[in-house]
């Protein structure tokens, strides 16, 4: 079945209330899109046109509705002082903190998104990308949150502690971070590309609810209203359980929220899809990854019949990243059963499509 | 409620506070007092970290609050240990546990841990993305009777049927229980792949090994 729409005349005609061809959809395929494009995973660590050429492969082989510049957690920190480790063909991994004592917190430095680590790898990626995408699809620059990489600056165990036992100087890191992350995104902005927000340690599989709105949401709010103020806005994702913060992430304005598998759709449809597009949340391991074909179709469709009627719009999409070894007949699956779908979505036809595939 | 009740609701009640620096004074003055260490252990700090392991499970402590709570149980721990009598050293049931090669999220993995020593386990600690072969050479070396394997990646699951199937091959698999747990495993996949058993949580982890070894 083939796109009546690029992705970019689909996102315009949802945006403003015209007919489409179907739902978006983002499977959300990530450093995966080296298999597609066929070049090992350490290639992206500096080598920008591979990064982008392999999103294009992944856009052109499936038809996906986003393409991101992200290619792990810790370019940021990494920029700032900590170290990687760059596995041959597997996604980087952090190995050392950029600090071991409190004392040196005053020592961080917000990253140069030109000069440092391999921020100017990313920022080159971009423009490749850009001028790859043309108008056909919109791309997006990844970033971590500065809460986030606060711990990737001093041990997340440390900072973890430090929460009750040094809060002032956890606030110290996520300012810091806050820079890095502004001038990482005035650069990405620059180039074209719409900054979106990972923030996984915000989870309330991690901290509290009050821990987060504490010392996450005041320097979420700072980055996504630094980004509108260029006219963008962000998407925020958050992995794990997340329900008892999805109002406080919403009310900061975003352009849309994407949950993990752990939270219900229709719960967060129910209560913030008056506010803003909801995306996700097929399981990326127990599913697309681990999961058959049919088994995706399935899941799929339960999701499109839980928020396809969400007020401010719906994009099918996985929890998380996928895996890098997620088959690609599971990616097709999920393009495939979008597209079967249609749109406007009938329920009813959906209710069947899901009796009929059980 | 005479003295020595009073300071076993004090330790209790500096793990579950957070009371990481107070709880050494509190452990000095319950060992000043002459009484028992292996009661103070059992009584106050081990009957803290289980309240504060049901306030995790009730989503009004999360991780890092579990981590700061651990810490005073430790810190209670150190003062009392070397008070400890010969009768009081049981023989410890040894629990190897790692994170699988080909992860390196090490968060859940801690909690394990922690929750296994306060139910009275000797943990070794392989840390995380631990080859296959590792496991085994531990097991071989110290004896240990339960294996406990952890993932966040559903990437890295392979890995725990590895670690299964080397115990076979080295004719060790009868006499260790395997576990495993994590984001991407089941009680399913444990099935599936010959394990003895899957924990959900880190409380659960430790009531299925209890059941497994038979306490």
């Amino acid at each position: 079945m083939q796109d009546q729409m690029t992705p970019a005349q689909r996102a315009a005609a949802i945006a403003n209330g015209s007919e489409v061809d179907r739902l978006p959809c983002n499977p959300n395929i990530a450093n995966g899109v080296a298999r597609v494009y066929g070049c090992k995973i350490s290639e992206f660590n500096h080598n920008p046109k591979v990064i982008a050429e392999a999103q294009m492969a992944a856009y052109r082989k499936f038809g996906c509705d986003g393409l991101r510049i992200f290619t792990d957690l810790f370019p940021w920190a990494e920029a700032m002082g900590a170290t990687v480790a760059y596995p041959d063909d597997d996604t980087a991994d952090l190995l050392k903190p950029a600090i071991f004592s409190v004392e040196d917190i005053d020592k961080l430095h917000p990253a140069n998104p030109y000069k440092d680590g391999r921020l100017p790898v990313q920022l080159e990626a971009m423009k490749y990308l850009k001028d790859l995408a043309k108008d056909e699809i919109t791309c997006s620059a990844g970033i971590v949150g500065a809460f986030t990489n606060a711990f990737f600056l001093f041990s997340t165990n440390k900072t973890l502690k430090f929460i009750h036992k040094n809060p002032e100087a956890v606030h110290k890191l996520c300012r810091v971070s806050l820079e890095t992350c502004k001038a990482y995104a005035k650069a990405a902005l620059d180039i074209g590309l719409n900054p979106t927000i990972s923030e996984p340690m915000s989870s309330c599989t991690v901290v509290s609810p009050k821990v987060f709105r504490e010392f996450s949401l005041p320097y979420l709010k700072e980055l996504v209203d630094f980004i509108k103020s260029y006219g963008s806005n962000p998407v925020v994702h958050i992995c794990g359980q997340t329900n008892k913060i999805w109002q406080d992430v919403v009310e900061l304005g975003i352009g849309g929220i994407s949950i993990d598998n752990v939270a219900s759709l229709k719960e967060c449809k129910l209560a913030v899809g008056s506010q803003t597009k909801i995306m996700g949340n097929v399981d990326p391991g127990g599913i697309m990854y681990s999961g058959t074909p049919q088994d995706v179709r399935t899941k799929t469709l339960e999701g499109i019949l839980d928020a396809y009627d969400s007020p401010k719009g719906y994009v099918i999409m996985s929890g998380c990243s996928l895996p890098v070894e997620t088959p690609f007949e599971n990616i097709q699956a999920m393009m495939d059963t979008v597209r079967e779908v249609g749109y406007p979505v009938c329920p009813e036809r959906v209710r069947e499509m899901i009796q009929s595939s059980k | 409620m005479d003295n020595k009740e009073e300071l076993l609701k004090s330790l209790s009640e500096c793990v579950v506070e957070m009371e990481d620096d107070k709880i050494i004074s509190t452990a000095e003055e319950y060992i000043k007092s002459g009484y028992p260490a292996i009661e103070g252990i059992l009584y106050g700090l081990v009957d803290g970290m289980n309240k504060a392991a049901d306030l995790y499970e009730n989503e009004e402590y999360f991780i890092p609050e579990l981590l700061i709570c651990s810490d005073a149980m430790y810190n209670g721990l150190d003062v009392l240990r070397p008070h400890l009598g010969k009768s009081d050293y049981k023989q410890k049931t040894k629990v190897v546990i790692g994170v699988v090669e080909g992860d390196t999220h090490d968060i859940g993995k801690n909690l394990v841990k922690i929750m296994l020593e306060t139910a009275g386990y000797e943990l070794i600690d392989l840390g995380r993305n631990v080859p296959a072969v590792a496991f085994i050479d531990s097991v071989k070396n110290t004896g240990a009777s339960v294996v406990a394997l952890a993932t966040l990646m559903s990437t890295s699951t392979d890995n725990m049927k590895e670690v299964i199937d080397l115990l076979n091959r080295e004719g060790l698999r009868e006499n260790v229980k395997v576990v495993v747990g994590g984001g991407p495993i089941s009680a399913a996949f444990a099935k599936q792949i010959g394990a003895d058993g899957y924990a959900a949580s880190a409380v659960e982890a430790v009531k299925l090994i209890n059941r497994l070894i038979g306490v």
